[in-house]
């Protein structure tokens, strides 16, 4: 019992600490002059005895802002015989017209509404409320009765997506023991929820809840079927639409959402709907549909009914005391729609980072590798205004671009000799790395891939359908690396999240499923072909699925020799709304370490991007110049937004997401291993590979195997989730640059950079300054440079004194992390 | 509707009104206030702040705070009272919950004043199995609609087939399907319907899922109750009397079987093995062993002197639902959700053959040398129980079958379906004689 009470403390703090924050709401400024008020909706039809709809009051201001005043504003009903109001929600009373007038300060708005249907029975749909219903109160969730194997003898289907099995348990599963329509109230599916008898997973339900009256009134009306015409939802709609904002403090919003039914009637779904943000951080939201901004930012409110998922987008903006907008630079568009974000949510852009930091950065992003002594040098030494955007030309026309580029487009295509044999993994790394080099448009790239045929030895591209070894293996790896949706969910249900329903997994599949592989006679050789027939058929329904692509809906007539191409010229067609965006926000990531969606390969409603324009406009531009995957990097890299300091200001420390600044993060295994070989100039050697190949430069991970590549994040391309590759840290890591071997035996060894440079004859300044200019392009600062005198003047043996400023400089931030 | 009816825990505590000096009874008075509005959340699914009221010893002992729950004789020293009364609605129990009633509240009170006695044998025995049996609400007049026919049986003369209504037993007359009698004060729902070998006790078993389970002894003659067993917190799904007739087993959700001494009523053993409800239970031909069938899978085998587990069959990879004794007493029949018959050695449990149904099997039922089947193709089998030929099916419900009977003396066969109808055949030549929906106004 003190657990309770302890607990209950704890509620009443985090309570207590969410009212002082932003979310207590208020209205705007008492001098902020209102304009007029508006109702949503502004004429209303109440065609039944259970409808009932949610009004939504906004004032207008004249400065242009807008506040919700739902709950605020007077509705009063002219004809309370026709029409009644509680709590902002219209009720029916009888048929005929009734006006409700809203008032607000001095401003008034008139609904009018026609009420009809009220003398006949209006019996609960099964699949519209109950299900909805049970949705509502997350009885289906996968973690509770929604689970494969549901939970205390009670399984549901996820989210409602089977309604024909829900039915059978609901109704008839053990002689029908879960509802009681002679008693409705004492029906177990309602006493478990409410906990008047134990339920494992707790009080879920409210007398008072709209979804305990719709399960209530089903089961007294004799838990029926739907008749077989009765109107189906078609699509909802959420009020107020994207694209609202609010300013503090007048950070609620009340949403409502509306079913379109196939009869062209619409119902108020609002208290069935069920409601998410994409951001807590940014913005709560209740079960209800109201909104609380909690920080500035934006979210995506995501509503669900039943399979029907829509989003309403929703910026929070506040002011900034002393917030001068400081007129950053701008390089080209990307900089504007940046800009434009910031502005709006008042960030303030970092300054320019200097040209040492630059110079280790874009060397880094675009060929993986750290400058020369000498690139560094000249860089610092050229005067000409132009020299950022020229050393990007440069670097893209280095050949150590392509190869690093493949590097991460092998771990995409899951390039391992364990897949694709050791032979093949040469052959297939080389395909890749050449479209980097010959800058492929990524238009044929990806045509090539998906429409491959022939021996994976003369035709390496068919390997992509070596490592997608089977129709589900296909529909997943094409629909995350090309579509950036993860579809996994969907093959044994709809996603309980998202859009995608079994019908459209299956409907991808029947692009894939003719598909062949088969040994050849050469050893290690597969050959890939399309077979002439043979359909999908969906596991649940037993339908035979046509070709499916999202937006287009069924292929009617696809190609008979090879449906891929269907799908390929789908997937190219300019105004894909996948297949651009998804690769520009690859490419974004690489280089900012974070994406405009983020993580890269998951877009999705309830992750949206965090500037939309710039994402719109990236993909246009990409899709304009045909592809071209050089140009756009180049565009990025010359940006302001690239450039930026890492360094944050008083205005946009807590910016993590609107690129106001830029954010360090820790090399890759590879070009950290990289980057340690060219500071101590020790080259790492790879059995079985050419001399002085770089880890970068690795066409797979599993052809070499080297623990300080794995302890750092190396994936072993199991998957095509760009979340294998980590860069978390961990205590190996640590362990690595405390006393790993591989670090040890560089410092140690004999003709390392530092012991060359004494047998040069260079001093201890010139020595220091070397390391420093390999490890972090510049010249140490006078401290560093005292600091390293000091110690060798304080040992003994002035070598291992060097070993010591070796070993100290690799493990500076500053040498560990792009900046 | 729903104010017709109340719970049985409603009905009686609005009975019991009390003043400050009754003595008040735990079984009576203060273990129905639990069940009803504590052990949700303090019982053996889930013990909340680590304290559970499902038994009176548990009502007792300190939870995680370490304080005494309930101080006999002192109300100020008892935590339990004192989260009930508080003022606090972060602190009262229950939380998040309706407050108990003053009344309610003034019986725990003043029986912690007397004393906090115990008025039952077991004080570790759950609370359930010792409150008084309650009085059942009546059934409605008419039904709005009908209601699964989860069982039926014959009276011992075949004059009469029997049903399970909602909180009642109807007899109906075999021959014009005419409402005879309807015996009240019965559960929400009754699944095995048993005559005494005399004929002179009719056995309802049953109860309110998730709530109650109770087999119900009544009068054949008048239809009064004459006693209950097997009480338990949810629903008793079978009840078997052995050969000859003086131990009645009686077997549900609450997955263990007890065996009462018949009709003394006094518990011989109970026998707790299964890991899910028991759907079925048998007695085998000399009243030494008993078969079970579960949820969990498995049909089981026990020695009813000792209790011991003799065989566990797994053979139907899916819930059991129906078991039968052979008639050489040597091997089991038992039938359930992967549609078939199996019957197995009693001895080793080794399969020794099945037999196809038509969906689902729900209930299998042995009467003399026969056994019925009825399953979800809403067909109910006629089976010889000697050599596993199906005799004849009866086809022709609308619904899925849920129970069946036998009469040996008239050849008649009675099936139940979920939709409420009740039909009776001629098994000499399985002609249909008779149909009717077994609920009270529904035509």
């Amino acid at each position: 019992m003190q657990l309770c009470k302890l607990r209950t403390t704890c509620v009443l703090m985090i309570t207590g600490m969410l009212l002082s924050g932003f979310s207590g709401n208020k209205l705007l400024a008492a001098d902020a002059q209102l304009d007029r008020i508006e109702v949503y909706p502004a004429e209303l039809q109440l065609a039944g005895v259970r409808e009932q709809a949610q009004l939504i009051v906004t004032g207008h201001y004249v400065d242009g802002s807008i506040q919700d005043l739902t709950r605020v504003a007077t509705i009063t009903t002219a004809n309370a015989e026709i029409v009644t109001v509680q709590g902002m929600v219209a009720y029916p009373q009888a048929d005929g017209q009734g006006t409700l007038n809203v008032e607000f300060e001095d401003k008034t708005a008139t609904v009018k509404v026609v009420v009809t249907n009220q003398q006949q029975p209006q019996p609960v749909s099964f699949l519209y409320d109950t299900l909805a219903a049970l949705s509502k109160n997350s009885c289906n969730a996968g973690a509770c009765h929604g689970s494969p194997s549901g939970k205390g003898g009670f399984r549901l289907s996820l989210r409602a997506f089977d309604p024909k099995l829900d039915e059978l348990t609901l109704i008839r599963e053990d002689f029908g023991r879960r509802t009681n329509s002679l008693d409705p109230d004492n029906s177990l599916l309602l006493l478990k929820p409410l906990m008047k008898v134990a339920h494992g997973g707790g009080r879920q339900i409210r007398v008072d809840d709209p979804a305990y009256a719709v399960i209530r009134d089903w089961i007294e009306e004799g838990c029926k079927m739907d008749a077989a015409d009765v109107a189906r939802p078609v699509k909802i709609e959420v009020y107020p639409k994207s694209g609202r904002v609010l300013k503090k403090p007048a950070v609620q919003q009340q949403l409502s959402v509306w079913a379109h039914y196939s009869d062209g009637s619409l119902r108020d779904v609002t208290p069935l709907a069920v409601y998410s943000s994409s951001d807590v951080e940014v913005a709560d939201v209740d079960r209800n549909g109201l909104v609380k901004g909690l920080k500035r930012g934006e979210v995506a409110v995501v509503v669900r009914y039943l399979e029907f998922i829509e989003s309403s987008f929703i910026t929070f903006i506040e002011d900034v005391e002393n917030f001068v907008w400081n007129d950053a630079k701008v390089n080209n568009y990307i900089d504007v729609a940046v800009d434009g974000k910031l502005k709006q949510l008042k960030y303030l852009p970092s300054a320019l980072c200097t040209d040492e930091e630059f110079i280790r950065r874009v060397y880094l992003d675009v060929i993986g590798i750290l400058p020369s002594l000498e690139e560094v040098t000249a860089f610092a030494a050229n005067q000409d205004p132009a020299k950022r955007d020229k050393i990007v030309d440069t670097l893209l026309e280095r050949p150590e671009y392509s190869k690093f580029w493949a590097l991460k487009w092998g771990d995409l295509l899951r390039l391992t000799s364990g897949q694709v044999t050791n032979e093949g993994v040469y052959k297939y790394y080389r395909w890749v790395e050449r479209s980097f080099r010959d800058n492929q448009p990524y238009d044929e790239f990806a045509t090539e891939l998906l429409t491959a045929t022939g021996s994976t030895f003369s035709n390496p591209a068919a390997n992509f359908y070596r490592t997608s070894k089977d129709m589900n293996d296909c529909v997943e790896t094409i629909s995350q690396v090309f579509l950036g949706a993860r579809l996994q969910c969907a093959k044994c249900h709809n996603h309980p999240f998202e859009r995608w329903t079994q019908d459209n997994y299956y409907g991808m599949a029947a692009f894939f499923n003719r598909v062949q592989r088969a040994n050849t006679k050469r050893t290690n050789e597969m050959f890939i072909y399309v077979s002439q027939s043979g359909e999908v058929t969906q596991p649940r329904t037993q339908q035979q699925m046509k070709p499916w692509v999202p937006g287009q809906g069924d292929i009617e007539n696809p190609n008979e020799f090879d449906r891929r191409l269907d799908f390929a010229s789908w997937l190219t067609q300019p105004d894909n709304p996948f297949f651009a965006k998804i690769e520009v926000n690859r490419i974004w990531s690489q280089v900012f370490g974070r994406g405009i969606v983020e993580p890269a390969d998951d877009f999705r409603d309830t992750n949206p991007p965090s500037n939309a324009v710039l994402l719109d406009q990236l993909a246009k531009d990409f899709v304009e110049n045909g592809y071209d995957r050089k140009k756009i990097l180049a565009t990025i890299l010359k940006s302001r937004t690239y450039q930026t300091s890492y360094q944050p200001n008083n205005f946009n420390e807590d910016d993590t997401k609107y690129f106001s600044h830029y954010q360090p993060r820790l090399l890759s295994a590879e070009q950290l291993l990289d980057a340690i070989c060219h500071v101590t100039q020790v080259a790492e050697t790879f059995s079985g590979l050419p001399a002085g190949t770089k880890a970068t430069h690795l066409p797979a991970p599993d052809l070499v195997n080297n623990e300080f590549l794995k302890i750092f994040g190396q994936p072993e391309r199991q998957t095509v989730c760009a979340c294998e590759r980590t860069n978390e840290s961990n205590l190996s890591m640590a362990i690595q640059f405390f006393n790993g071997p591989l670090i040890y035996n560089k410092l140690k060894s004999e003709t390392n950079s530092f012991r060359k440079s004494i047998t040069d004859g260079k001093d201890n300044t010139q020595i220091i300054t070397l390391l420093y200019n390999l490890a972090v392009c510049r010249n140490p600062s006078e401290t560093e440079l005292k600091a390293s005198l000091d110690h060798i003047a304080s040992k003994e043996n002035r070598v291992e004194a060097l070993e010591d400023i070796c070993w100290a400089i690799l493990n500076t931030n500053e040498f560990l992390f792009q900046h | 509707m729903s104010r017709i009816f109340h719970t049985f825990c409603v009905a009686l505590l609005l009975a019991s009104t009390v003043k400050a000096q009754d003595a008040v009874s735990f079984r009576a008075d203060i273990a129905p206030i639990l069940i009803n509005n504590c052990l949700a959340c303090h019982g053996p699914k889930k013990a909340e702040g680590g304290y559970r009221v499902d038994t009176f010893e548990r009502f007792l002992r300190e939870g995680d705070s370490e304080l005494a729950a309930i101080t006999a004789g002192n109300h100020d020293e008892s935590e339990s009272l004192r989260r009930i009364k508080s003022e606090d609605e972060f602190e009262r129990m229950p939380l998040e919950g309706q407050p108990l009633s003053a009344q309610e509240t003034a019986l725990i009170e003043n029986w912690i004043t007397q004393g906090a006695k115990y008025d039952a044998e077991d004080p570790q025995a759950a609370l359930a199995t010792i409150v008084p049996a309650p009085t059942h609400p009546a059934p409605p007049e008419t039904y709005p609609r009908s209601v699964p026919i989860t069982a039926v049986t014959f009276s011992p003369d075949g004059s009469q087939v029997v049903t399970g209504g909602y909180h009642e037993v109807v007899l109906w007359n075999t021959a014009d399907g005419a409402m005879i009698k309807r015996i009240q004060n019965v559960g929400q729902r009754t699944f095995a319907l048993r005559f005494s070998n005399d004929g002179q006790h009719l056995v309802a078993a049953g109860g309110a899922p998730g709530r109650l389970g109770e087999a119900r002894i009544f009068s054949a003659a008048t239809g009064d109750l004459v006693s209950v067993l097997g009480t338990t917190s949810d629903v008793v799904l079978d009840a078997q009397f052995n050969l000859t007739g003086d131990h009645l087993a009686v077997a549900g959700a609450d997955s263990s079987i007890r065996i009462y001494e018949f009709p003394a009523g006094n518990l011989v053993r109970t026998i707790s093995s299964h890991s899910d409800w028991i759907m079925a239970i048998a007695w085998d031909n000399e009243g030494k062993r008993l078969a079970s069938a579960s949820r969990d899978k498995t049909a089981k085998l026990f020695d009813v002197e000792t209790g011991e587990l003799l065989v566990t069959y797994s053979g139907h990879n899916n819930p059991v639902k129906g078991v039968a004794f052979h008639p050489d007493n040597n091997h089991i029949y038992s039938a359930g959700g992967d549609n078939k018959v199996h019957w197995w050695n009693s001895a080793d449990g080794k399969k020794a053959g099945e037999l196809a149904q038509g969906g689902e099997v729900y209930k299998l039922e042995k009467i003399g040398g026969v056994i019925t089947t009825s399953s979800a193709d809403k067909t109910i089998r006629q089976i010889d129980a000697a050599t596993q030929k199906e005799i004849r099916n009866y086809a022709g419900h609308a619904d899925w079958t849920l129970s069946s009977a036998f009469h040996e003396a008239t050849k008649r066969i009675a099936g139940g379906a979920f939709d409420g109808a009740v039909k009776i055949w001629n098994a000499e030549d399985g002609a249909e004689v008779l149909t009717f929906v077994a609920a009270p106004g529904v035509k």
